[in-house]
C-alpha cells in the first residue's frame, strides 16, 4: 500500500511510474477519482506511454510522492484504458473548472487540488484556489515565493476545504460549494482552520506559519481555545503578537486570558501601545463578573470522607491555597453537594463523615454573575468565599472575599488585572 | 410570427454584434482610415470587402460559441487548454489592451483640443463618465446608451456626404480591386485588416452574449445582429476613406493622425464637416475606452474564475470592477502626464495584438469544432473550410503587420 502525506496533483503530473525494476511504465496524466468515506478518493492512475493509455490501480502502487511513484507490477499486467465520460478524472473534470457557491456565484477557479494520506488512501482534502495554485501550476511556485520574500511579505495558501464541495458527479462542468459566496471569504481562514484540526497538530502549526498575518488572525478566532493556545504557545511571541494585533480586541482579550500568564505579558508587551490598551480594558471589563474574579485553588473533599482524614489532608492543602476558611464537599463529578467551615470542621466528632456535618444550602453565583451581585450575596450572608458553579452545579472557582474588596475599593496599583 | 413580434424579438437580442462591430472602428481605427484615404485616395476602398467578410466569419463562430455554451471565451480556453496557455494568452492580452486603451484616451484627448476643450479637463471628465456608466448601470442601461452612440458613428457617413466625392471614381475603387506594389500602400492595407479584427473583440463579443443570456434558440437572431454590425462598421470605415480621399488625397495633404485629418478638413470642406469628423472621432473614442477595459475585465475574471458582468455592483464582483477602474485611471493619468511614452505603449499593444491574433482564433476555431462543447452546433465542413482559410491569411497579415511595426519603415497609422 502506498503511503504518503501529501501532495498536490499538478507536482505528479506527467512524472514518470517506474517498475520494480526502476524501467518507466508511462507519465501520470490523471487519476480516477471514486466516492469515498468521508472524502472522495482516488482509485487508479491513468498513465500515459507513446500515445497509448493505461489504468494503473492505485493498490498496484508502491511509493507515491513527489518525488517517486513506482509501482509493484510490469508493463505486461497494465491495463489498457479507453477515455470515457463516465469515469470521473481529476485533471480532465476538476482541475480549471468554476467553482460557484450555493448560490450559483461564481467564485474562483479549480487552481490545483490537494491530496492526503487516509487509511492508506490517496483523498481529495482541498481545493486550491490561490496564486500559488497558478504559481505551482506554471512550475514557479519557487520563485513566486522568493519574489514575495524580497518585498518581506509571505505568499498565503488559498484552500477550500473539501467539506465544502458538493459531492462529484461525472460530467460535471462546474463545481458546486455547500455555502453561500458571501460566507466563502470568511470561510477561507475558516477552511484553514478546519484542516488544521483534521490534519496532525504538528502539520497544523506548520501549515498555520505560512499564512499571512490576516488571513492568520481570522483562522485562529475560528479554532476553539485549546487549539488557539496550543498555536500561540508554539509560536514566536513577535508573530504571536503580530496576529493578535490584528484581531478583534474582544477575541484576542479571550485568546490571551487562556495563556499562561507569562506569554500573555509577552505577547501583550509585543503590542502596539494603543492596541494593548484597548485589549487590558476588555480583560478588565470581564473581570467584573465572577467568572474574572474567581480562583480555582480552593479545598474540595468528597463526602464519605471522615473529619479525622478531613483535617489530616487540609493539613497539606492548606499549605497551598490562600482562602481555606471554607472545605468544599464535591462528588466525583465534581458538583458541589455541601460546604463546611473550618470551625465547624475543627469542632466536630472526629469519626463522623463529612456528608453528616455539612451545610447543603450552599450559596453559589455563575460566571457571569456581576460583581455587585456577588458583593451582595457575600455582604448578606456573611461569607468569606463565594463558590462559582456552573449550570449543572459543578463547583469551578471560589470568590474570595478580598478579591470582591478589591474590586469595590481598588487601591491604584491595582487597577489593571491581575493577571497581566 | 407576425413582422411586427418578429422586429421586436430583434430590438430585444441585438446589441452585442452591433456594439463590437462598431468599436472596431475606434480611434486607431479611425485614425488607419483617414491616414489611407488621404495617402492612396480611393484605391484602398476594396480592401473593406474582404475584411467586411473574415469579420462577419469569425464574429459569427464566436457568438455562436457565447450563445451555445454560455461562457466566455477565456472561460473555454482555460476549461480546455489549461492554466499554462490562459496565464501567457491573458498577461499579454492585458497588456495590448491597457495600450489599446490608453490609445482611446489619446485620441479623446486630441479631438477635444481641437474642439476647444482643455485635456486636463476632460480626460478626468471622459474617464468619469464612463466609470460611473459601468459601475452603476446595468447591463441593459449600459448596452442602450453604447447603442446610442453606435448612432453617432453616422455622422461620418454625413460627412462623407459633404465631402461631395465623385461617386463613380468612389464606386470604381470598392468593387474594383487594384493594387499598388508600394510598401506603403500594402502596410496600409494590412493595418486597415489588422486595426478591425483584433483580439480582444472576441472576447467581448462572446462574453457580452453570454452576459446577455441569448439562448441557443435565439441564435439565428443573433447571428443577424452580428451580420449587421459588422457591415455597419465597415460602411462607417467606408465612408471615412470616402471623406478624407476626397478631400485631403487631391492636394496631397499628408497626415498622421485622426485630429489632423479633422483639422485639416476645416478649410477644404467646411465647418460642420470638421465638427462632425471631431465628435464621430471624440465618441469613437470614448466608446472604445468603456469596450476594451471591458473586454479585458470579462477575459482574465473568466480565465481566473472570479464574478464578474456589468449587472454586477463592485461588492458583488470586485475584480472585475477593479480591473476595469484601473486600467481607466491609469490610462487617463497616462495621458495627462507630459512626455510619457504613449507612442511606445501604442506600437507594443499592436505588436501583441498581431502576435495574439492567430492563437484566439486556432483557439475558438478548434473550440467551435468540439462536440463535447458545442453539441450540434459545430462548424460545418463548408463553414471550416472558408474559417480556416480566414485565419490562415489573417494570422500570416498580422504576422507581416507586426514585422513591419518593428521596422523602421513604419507608416505613421496613428
Amino acid at each position: 500500500m502506498p503511503f504518503f502525506t501529501e501532495l498536490f496533483v499538478s507536482e505528479i503530473m506527467k512524472k514518470p511510474v517506474l517498475d520494480p525494476k526502476g524501467d518507466e511504465l508511462g507519465k501520470v496524466k490523471d487519476l480516477v477519482i471514486v466516492k469515498g468515506e468521508p472524502l472522495p478518493k482516488v482509485s487508479a492512475l491513468i498513465i500515459e506511454k507513446k500515445k497509448n493509455i493505461f489504468k494503473f490501480l492505485w493498490k498496484d502502487l508502491n511509493i507515491f510522492n513527489k518525488r517517486i511513484i513506482s509501482a509493484n507490477i510490469y508493463v505486461e499486467a497494465l491495463l489498457p484504458y479507453e477515455l470515457n465520460e463516465k469515469d470521473l478524472l481529476l485533471v480532465r473534470d476538476i482541475l480549471d473548472k468554476q467553482i460557484v457557491d450555493a448560490n450559483g456565484a461564481k467564485v474562483v477557479r479549480v487552481n490545483d487540488v490537494k491530496l492526503q494520506g487516509f487509511n492508506s488512501d490517496a483523498v481529495l482534502i482541498a481545493v486550491d484556489v490561490g496564486m500559488r495554485g497558478i504559481l505551482r501550476r506554471l512550475g514557479v511556485e519557487r520563485g513566486g515565493e522568493d519574489i514575495m520574500r524580497i518585498f518581506k511579505k509571505h505568499m498565503s495558501y488559498n484552500l477550500i476545504s473539501w467539506n465544502y464541495i458538493q459531492t462529484l458527479e461525472p460530467k460535471l462542468t462546474k463545481i458546486s460549494l455547500t455555502v453561500p459566496r458571501q460566507m466563502v471569504s470568511e470561510l477561507h481562514p475558516a477552511d484553514i482552520a478546519e484542516i488544521i484540526s483534521q490534519i496532525s497538530h504538528k502539520e497544523g502549526a506548520v501549515f498555520f506559519k505560512d499564512l499571512d498575518v490576516d488571513v492568520a488572525a481570522e483562522a485562529l478566532s475560528e479554532l476553539t481555545p485549546e487549539t488557539q493556545v496550543d498555536i500561540i504557545s508554539g509560536m514566536e511571541t513577535e508573530k504571536a503578537a503580530d496576529i493578535i494585533e490584528m484581531m478583534p480586541p474582544d477575541e484576542a482579550a479571550d485568546i490571551l486570558s487562556d495563556l499562561p500568564t507569562e506569554k500573555a505579558k509577552e505577547i501583550l508587551e509585543s503590542i502596539e501601545k494603543e492596541d494593548a490598551e484597548d485589549i487590558q480594558e476588555l480583560l478588565s471589563h470581564e473581570e467584573d463578573t465572577a467568572g474574572g474574579l474567581m480562583t480555582n485553588e480552593f479545598i474540595a473533599y468528597p463526602p464519605a470522607t471522615t473529619v479525622r482524614r478531613a483535617i489530616d489532608y487540609f493539613k497539606k492543602d492548606a499549605e497551598e491555597v490562600e482562602t481555606v476558611y471554607y472545605i468544599y464537599i464535591t462528588d466525583d463529578n465534581e458538583k458541589l453537594l455541601g460546604v463546611i467551615s473550618l470551625r465547624d470542621l475543627l469542632l466536630a466528632d472526629l469519626d463522623s463523615k463529612l456528608s453528616d456535618i455539612m451545610e447543603t444550602k450552599v450559596k453559589t453565583v455563575i460566571p457571569d454573575a456581576d460583581e455587585i451581585e456577588v458583593s451582595e450575596i457575600v455582604s448578606k450572608y456573611n461569607l468569606v468565599a463565594l463558590p462559582v458553579v456552573d449550570t449543572e452545579n459543578r463547583l469551578l472557582g471560589i470568590v474570595a472575599i478580598d478579591d470582591i474588596i478589591d474590586r469595590i475599593s481598588p487601591p491604584a496599583a491595582k487597577r489593571r488585572r491581575r493577571k497581566v | 410570427m407576425s413582422r411586427w413580434r418578429k422586429i421586436i424579438i430583434f430590438l430585444s437580442i441585438m446589441g452585442p454584434g452591433i456594439i463590437t462591430a462598431n468599436i472596431d472602428n475606434d480611434a486607431s481605427g479611425i485614425a488607419t482610415y483617414s491616414v489611407a484615404g488621404a495617402r492612396f485616395g480611393y484605391t484602398l476602398l476594396w480592401i473593406l470587402i474582404p475584411t467586411t467578410i473574415a469579420l462577419v466569419v469569425i464574429q459569427e463562430m464566436v457568438a455562436r460559441m457565447g450563445a451555445v455554451t454560455g461562457k466566455g471565451l477565456s472561460d473555454l480556453i482555460r476549461e480546455n487548454y489549461g492554466i499554462r496557455s490562459t496565464f501567457f494568452m491573458m498577461g499579454a492580452l492585458f497588456t495590448a489592451n491597457f495600450g489599446t486603451t490608453v490609445a482611446e484616451f489619446a485620441g479623446w484627448a486630441a479631438s477635444m483640443q481641437i474642439l476647444g476643450f482643455s485635456k486636463y479637463l476632460m480626460v478626468p471628465l471622459g474617464a468619469l463618465f464612463i466609470w460611473i456608466l459601468v459601475i452603476k448601470g446595468s447591463y441593459r442601461s449600459v448596452e442602450r446608451i453604447l447603442l446610442f452612440a453606435c448612432l453617432l458613428y453616422f455622422g461620418y457617413v454625413l460627412s462623407g456626404f459633404m465631402a461631395e466625392p465623385d461617386w463613380k471614381e468612389v464606386f470604381y475603387g470598392t468593387f474594383v480591386p487594384q493594387m499598388k506594389w508600394d510598401s506603403e500602400f500594402i502596410l496600409l492595407s494590412i493595418a486597415i485588416i489588422g486595426t478591425t479584427i483584433t483580439p480582444w473583440m472576441q472576447f467581448y463579443l462572446q462574453s457580452s452574449i453570454a452576459e446577455k443570456g441569448i439562448k441557443k434558440e435565439e441564435y439565428n437572431i443573433s447571428r443577424l445582429d452580428v451580420f449587421i454590425g459588422c457591415s455597419i462598421t465597415d460602411i462607417i470605415a467606408f465612408f471615412i476613406i470616402v471623406t478624407c480621399a476626397t478631400t485631403l488625397f487631391p492636394h496631397g495633404i499628408r497626415i498622421h493622425e485622426a485630429s489632423e485629418a479633422a483639422l485639416a478638413l476645416r478649410p477644404l470642406a467646411g465647418d460642420y464637416a470638421f465638427i462632425i469628423f471631431a465628435v464621430s472621432l471624440a465618441n469613437a473614442s470614448l466608446l472604445g475606452a468603456i469596450i476594451v477595459p471591458l473586454a479585458t475585465s470579462y477575459y482574465i475574471c473568466e480565465a481566473m474564475g472570479w464574478e464578474r458582468g456589468v449587472n454586477k455592483t463592485f461588492r458583488e464582483a470586485p475584480q472585475f470592477m477593479g480591473i476595469y477602474t484601473f486600467m481607466i485611471v491609469i490610462a487617463a493619468i497616462l495621458i495627462l502626464i507630459p512626455g510619457a511614452p504613449l507612442i511606445f505603449l501604442m506600437v507594443l499593444s499592436s505588436v501583441l495584438n498581431g502576435l495574439l491574433l492567430p492563437f484566439v482564433l486556432v483557439y475558438a476555431l478548434s473550440l467551435v469544432n468540439n462536440e463535447k462543447i458545442m453539441g450540434e452546433h459545430v462548424n460545418t465542413k463548408a463553414h471550416n473550410v472558408i474559417s480556416w482559410g480566414t485565419i490562415g491569411v489573417l494570422s500570416l497579415l498580422a504576422i507581416f503587420f507586426v514585422i513591419t511595426l518593428l521596422l523602421p519603415m513604419r507608416v505613421g497609422y496613428g
